[in-house]
This record gives structure tokens, sequence and C-alpha cells, in this order.
């Protein structure tokens, strides 16, 4: 199902770190999106990856398998995940049902 | 030298005009001709041609062609449009066409060109524009060059007096009508000619005689091109002509005549129709997965533009027929084909018609039905009757087949039109019939994944749901729209020694993989019940097992050990519990982590207390995650609402209210797996906890 949503993904690239900031909705129509456009980044070699999701509206469990993936993939080759908490409850939800707000490496924005 | 009217004309002709006298020298060079070639008319008059245009290693061929000429009256390109390269003035060269005429001027020949840069074949139009210009010019300069001109141009040219009868036909004209002469066309009425014709516009509606350009422009009108549509009555062959006119004034300036130029645009109409009718059928074939409807869109689709009649059969695995579509654009005349239908056999005759071509997967095409043929194939005098009233002319039949499979065939039939079928209707039907062949393979092969997906995740549920005494169970699943996935949703009820077991859950993902990891957490998670008895020690167990597999394996669950008045419940990632009950609605237990995703994780249990009737929830995210009209998530708080609304009735009628809420809340489609187990405690006279509140219940505050 299709349906129109603000998603967007904005890239900074501040050597080093590559810097994501993802709004909208993050759900199963647009988690590939997010999931292409990071493998793209990578594909050059690791290098520490920020995912802000401060200003993200909605996330589900395909948003959060990603996330999941991602962080299993920086153990692995040994490069900084960061990703910076979303502020909106509806984003929250599926983190705390998880324990994903724990256990993922979460750093607040700063305005929360 | 042309006259100084004539020269007005061409120097307004959209065509380079270039004359020559004997000696090749350049006696007129119109303002087209200065533009194409580069060359001003001043530095052109008075040089040779040959140097002028004529690419150099064709110079030689080009005097040796003026001299034969010039000694036989004759050569390969007077009078004929020949297509040459040209040089520029700046040494580049490009495609012409070019139409030379000779002319006798007193004891001198003087030789004329039309040339047309069709480097952007963008020409076709100007050219017909410009050989009526022409025609005008050599009717006004001399019977001779109009012959010269005019007589062995390839498109049909004839000219009308002012009472619309014939008195000119070129070559091209005459032999277009099929006459022998212009006298013989001149003695027949022009009645008797359109007679051997079915004439349509381009839309098959009739054309009226005063839509007929030359028809116009004797009435003093203005007339645009016009096209028509021809079908010979005797050949049934069909084409496609645009007539254009142009008046022929007398010396007073008054209409004496019209000369008529017939462009036969039959293959570009017919190409163009194709690739319009190519597309609707692809459009149609992909509308749908349901291809009977799509076949019989198609069958629809080709007539009465394309064909008469259109049917399409498909092919069973007995190698019988199943007729499926039947279209005609008169409903008169499918009725006899309903009537003719009761004659059809189901077994084929292998060697003819739709047999043969569900016997060999070639296509057949039987140009002229005729009677005895039908006599041939007739049970009886009535079923003769009937396919003589069909009039059928031609007939042809395409297989559909997919690698050497022949899943059927498309049949075209051609009547009442008077048209016939040829071999490029036969290829125009063979890709309609390969675009059809496929759109029924993907629509079998979906429906077949579609099935085994079902059966699949049918096996994956309970069966039907135990029953639990003191309790009432009801459950719900609903796939993904059109999915031919498993999907990743799961339940489970069982029975142990001293209580029951209830689970639901969500591995993330889908298909095979989704089905095998389910598969995995219920028998972990029914194997460990047996000696283990707290859910969350159950769901640690799951989640190490899910850790030790090769592919990351993540999944939700909420486990529930049921006890006579109450349960103990562990949730590993998965939305907690709603409770029902006089307190309202409530979110009951803890969240605990997802299982198999992170290390060092553990899980507590909670208690939850039952009063009589009241309800417990248990649900998977498709239900609040589900996206409304207005693109909102159902969310909890209107599950809240909606489950407030169904305390106190049975778990069914909540499993249904809820179904029906969230039916009606999204656009038509679930997006997501859903699933959801309603549990409630039976009512009983000892009421003797009532009052009693769930230990662990939180009140309940969503914001969104």
């Amino acid at each position: 199902m299709v349906r129109p949503t603000n998603f967007e993904i904005r890239e900074e690239a501040t050597e080093p770190v590559l810097v994501l900031t993802v709004t909208g909705e993050l759900d199963m129509n647009t988690v590939e999106q997010l999931a292409t456009q990071v493998e793209e980044r990578l594909a050059a070699g690791p290098r520490p990856l920020t995912l802000n999701l401060a200003e993200l509206a909605f996330m589900d469990s395909s948003g959060l398998r990603l996330l999941i993936d991602l962080y299993d993939r920086s153990q692995r080759e040994s490069w900084k995940l960061t990703i910076v908490a979303p502020r909106s409850e509806a984003a929250t939800m599926v983190l705390r049902a998880t324990g994903a707000d724990t256990a993922l490496p979460f750093e607040s924005d700063g305005s929360a | 030298m042309p006259a100084p009217l004539i020269n007005q004309i061409l120097d307004l002709a959209p065509n380079a005009v270039v004359s020559m006298d004997e000696s090749g020298r350049v006696t007129y060079w119109n303002p087209r001709a200065e533009e194409m070639f580069g060359v001003s008319s001043d530095d052109a008059l008075g040089n040779r041609v040959a140097e002028l245009i004529v690419p150099e290693r064709f110079r030689a061929a080009h005097a040796a062609a003026v001299d034969l000429f010039l000694a036989n009256g004759t050569g390969p390109l007077i009078g004929r449009k020949v297509e040459l390269e040209a040089l520029r003035s700046d040494g580049t060269e490009f495609p012409v066409e070019l139409t030379l005429s000779a002319v006798r001027d007193g004891d001198r020949w003087m030789f004329h060109a039309f040339v047309a840069d069709i480097s952007g074949r963008r020409e076709t139009e100007q050219q017909r524009d410009l050989l009526v210009d022409e025609l005008r010019v050599a009717l006004q300069d001399s019977e001779r060059r109009f012959q010269a001109v005019v007589g062995s141009f390839s498109d049909p040219v004839t000219i009308r007096d002012r009472q619309d009868r014939i008195v000119y036909a070129n070559r091209a004209a005459l032999q277009t009508l099929g006459f022998e002469s212009v006298q013989q066309l001149r003695e027949t009425p022009p009645a008797d000619i359109m007679a051997d014709y079915i004439v349509s516009g381009d839309d098959g509606r009739p054309v009226a005689m005063e839509d007929i350009p030359s028809v116009r422009i004797l009435g003093g009108q203005r007339a645009e091109p016009l096209l028509i549509r021809t079908i010979n009555r005797q050949t049934g062959a069909q084409r496609w002509q645009l007539l254009k006119s142009a008046p022929l004034l007398d010396s007073d300036r008054e209409i004496e005549a019209t000369i008529t130029v017939i462009e036969d645009v039959t293959e570009q109409k017919r190409a163009e129709r194709q690739n319009a009718f190519l597309a609707d059928v692809s459009a149609a074939l992909a509308s749908s997965l349901d291809y009977e409807q799509t076949l019989r869109n198609v069958a629809q689709l080709a007539v009465p533009d394309v064909v008469d009649w259109c049917a399409v059969d498909l092919r069973d695995e007995d190698g019988d027929r199943r007729p499926v579509a039947v279209a005609h654009a008169d409903p008169e005349q499918l009725k006899l084909a309903e009537e003719l239908r009761n004659y059809e056999e189901i077994r084929l005759n292998p060697n003819e018609g739709i047999g043969l071509v569900f016997r060999t997967g070639q296509s057949v095409l039987y140009p002229a039905i005729l009677d005895e043929m039908l006599v041939r194939l007739a049970a009886d005098q009535h079923h003769l009757d009937l396919l003589r009233e069909v009039g059928m002319r031609s007939v042809a039949v395409v297989p559909m087949t997919v690698g050497n499979r022949i899943l059927g065939a498309m049949t075209l039939v051609n009547a009442e039109s008077g048209r016939t079928l040829d071999d490029f209707d036969l290829r125009l039907a063979q890709q309609v019939a390969d675009r059809a062949a496929v759109a029924i393979e993907n629509a079998r092969l979906y429906s077949e994944r579609s099935s085994i997906a079902h059966t699949l995740q049918q096996s994956l549920l309970p069966e039907q749901l135990p029953q639990i005494p003191g309790f009432e169970l009801a459950s719900v699943y609903i796939p993904a729209f059109e999915s031919t996935e498993v999907g990743g949703d799961f339940y489970d009820v069982w029975e142990l020694e001293d209580g029951w077991m209830l689970m639901i859950g969500d591995v993330t993902g889908k298909g095979i993989e989704a089905a095998a990891l389910t598969s995995l957490v219920r028998h972990t998670m029914r194997a460990a019940s047996e000696f283990e008895s707290s859910p969350a020690e159950l769901l640690a167990r799951v989640d190490s097992i899910l850790k030790k597999q090769r592919a990351r394996s993540i999944c939700t669950a909420l486990c529930m050990r049921l006890f006579e008045d109450r349960a103990l419940l562990a949730a590993g990632g998965h939305p907690l519990p709603l409770h029902v009950s006089s307190r309202g609605v409530n979110r009951v237990g803890e969240h605990g982590p997802l299982l198999g995703g992170f290390s060092d994780v553990s899980w507590e249990d909670t208690t939850v207390e039952f009063e009589p009737d009241s309800i417990v929830v248990a649900y998977t995210d498709g239900v609040t995650d589900a996206i409304g009209a207005d693109g909102t998530r159902y969310g909890l708080q209107r599950l809240c609402d909606t489950l407030a609304q169904f305390r106190g009735r049975s778990a069914t009628a909540v499993i249904e209210g809820l179904t029906v809420a969230l039916g009606e809340f999204q656009i038509g489609t679930h997006a997501d797996d859903t699933a959801a187990l309603v549990l409630r405690r039976r009512g009983t006279r000892t009421r003797e906890r009532e009052g009693h509140e769930a230990s662990a219940a939180e009140n309940l505050t969503v914001t969104e």
C-alpha cells in the first residue's frame, strides 16, 4: 500500500561522520529507502554513522529491525553507530516496548 | 523559363525548385533553394547545377544521365520521385527527395527539379502541399509540363470538373481504382466507382458527400485534408487514404475544376492503431489478477475497430477448450454466438481451427471463408443457417503460449464489416495473445503462491482454539492485503498439567524464513513449557535459542500462563495486552526486551487477576499500526475506545467488533499482518473476587 508520507532523508557529510537525518514515518513502506541509502554510503568502507531520528513522526517494527541490523553490523565491522532518539511518542513506543531504548546506542539530541 | 506568375507561386513553395537548361546551368532558383543549399539565387543563376548541389562522386553519373536524356529523350530520373544525397555550400551532404521533370521549350529541353529535404522526414506533409502547388503551376504552365510532372507521380491524382466528373486521372489513380484508361474511368459514373468500396471516416462513421474535399471546394468552402478508410467489397482489403484537394482556377479566377491527391497512409494508420490497441491491451491485462475478466476486457477492446468478433478459449489439462470470452460490438450478434455455442464441441477437431492450434501451437489464418466450408462444418440445417447468418469472411486463430505450453487460443473473425484478415492482423493478434498468455501465467502463479502461503499460514496457527474451562477464547488473523507470502504474526494456545498457556507473537520478516522462525518459536515454547512454568523463563529460553540461529532471528512474543482466575504474563518486545474490566480498559504487564535481539537481557512475570466477565485482548502491532483513510494510525487510543464499547460482551463479539472497526478504519487493505487473541473469563455466581484489581494493571494514558 502506498500513501503520501513526508518521509525524507537528509544527508550531512561532516567528515568523517556521516549524519542522516530522517523525518516522517519510518515504516515498512519507507524502511527500504533508508536501508538502501545507508548501504550505498557504507559501500565505500566503514565510517561512523549518526542516524538523527529526533524529528521522526512514527516508527514500526520494520524500522526497529533496521536499527538492530545496523547496530549488529557496526559491531561486526567496528565502526561507531549513534542514534539520536526520536521525540514523538508514536516513534518512541516501539523502542520502549522492545527494550531497544536501552539496548541500542541512543544519544539524546539535548532538547529532549 | 517559368512565366512571372509561376515564379511568384514557386517563390512561395515550401520545397526547393531548381530549373536548368540543356547545358546544365541554373535558370531558376527559388528562395527555399537558397535556404536549403546555402546559395543565393544570384550566385546560382548561370552556374552548373552539378557543381552547386551534386556531391562530387555523383557528378559523372549526373552528366552522363543528362547526355543520355538529350540523346534519347528519356532518362532514369525523369518523372520519378527518387531519394538522393545533395550537397550544401558548406560541403555537408543531406538526403533529399527529388522529382525531376523535363519540358520541351521550343527546340530545347528544360529541366525542373522539385527538391524536399527529407533529413527530418517532416517533408511528407509539405510534399503533398507542394505537389498541389506544383500541379496548379503545371496546369497553368502547359499541358506537356503537367503530364511530365503528374503523369508519372506515384500517388494517385484525379481532376474533377465542376459537375464532379473525373476528367483526368494519372496512372497511379487508374491503377488504384482498377481502370484501364482515363476514357473508361470517365465513362463510369462516380456512384458506380464508390459502390465497389465501403467508405468510412477514420472513426468508422460514414462519410457524408459534403465532407469530401473536392465537393467542399466546388461549393466554395475551404477543404482540410480528409482521412478516409475504404474496404474493397470484392477483396476485403482495407486502406486508409488522405484526400487533399485544391481548386484549379480559370483565367477569370473562377473555380474550373478540383485536383485531388490521394495519399495512401495505410501503413502509418495501421501501425498507429496497432500501437494504441496494444497499449490498451497491456493496460487491461495489468489491471487485475482476475485473468478471465481481463481476457474478456481484451476481447472487448478488439471489437469493432480491430476485428468484428473476438473470442478467447483456454485449454484445460486434457487439451479441451474452455470458452472464456466472446465479444462483438452488437448485442444482437452475441445472441447468435450464444446459439452457436450449443453446437460447439468441447472435444475439438485436431485438424481444424482451435483444435489445430491447440495441437500444434501454430497460428492459422483462413483468409476467405467459403460457403462450402460452412456446409462441411455444419451439424444440421439450423447450424448452417446460423453460420451463414454470422457471415464470416475470414478467420484467424492464434495460440496463447508460455514456453512450449499452450494455454489457450484467441480467435478473430471478420464478418459484416467486409474486411478480410491478412498477415498484418495475424501478427497483431499474436502480439496480443503473447501478452495475454504472460498475464494468465502470472495470475496462475500468483494464485498458486497465494494458496501455498495460505496453507502454510494455516499450519502455523492452531487449527481451532481449545475449550478452556471457565473461559471463552476467540481469535482473528488477517494476512496483509493480497499477500502471497507467509506473514510474521502467530499465536498458540495449549494445555499444561496445571493450567493453560497462551502465546502471541510477531517474527519480523515474511515468507519461508518467517515461517521457519515461527515454527521454531512455537515448538521451543511448547517444549519448554513442559518443565518451565514461568512465562518470563520461557521467553528467556526462546531468546537463547534464537541467538543460536545462524541468521539474525528476532521476534516479539507475549506469553501468558492462565490459572482459574488469574494469569502470569511476560512480554518480550510485544505490545502489552489490554484488560477490559469494570475499571475500564487498562494495559497490563511490563515491557520486556525483544527476543533474539539484545544481549544481557531478562524478563519478569506479572500477575493479572481476572474479575468475572473481564476480558484480556492480546494483539500484534498490525492492529495499532493500521493506517486509516486520513493517513493516521489506528493507535492505542482508538483500540481502547473500541474495546470499551464491548465490555461484558462475548469473546467472539469482541473479535468481530474489532475486525469491523479496523476494516472501517483502514483504506481497504491490511498493509501488515494483523492478529488478535481475546480471552474472557466467564461470569460466575460467586463473585468473591469482584472489586479486586489486577495487581500490575496500570492506568492507561495514551498520547498520540
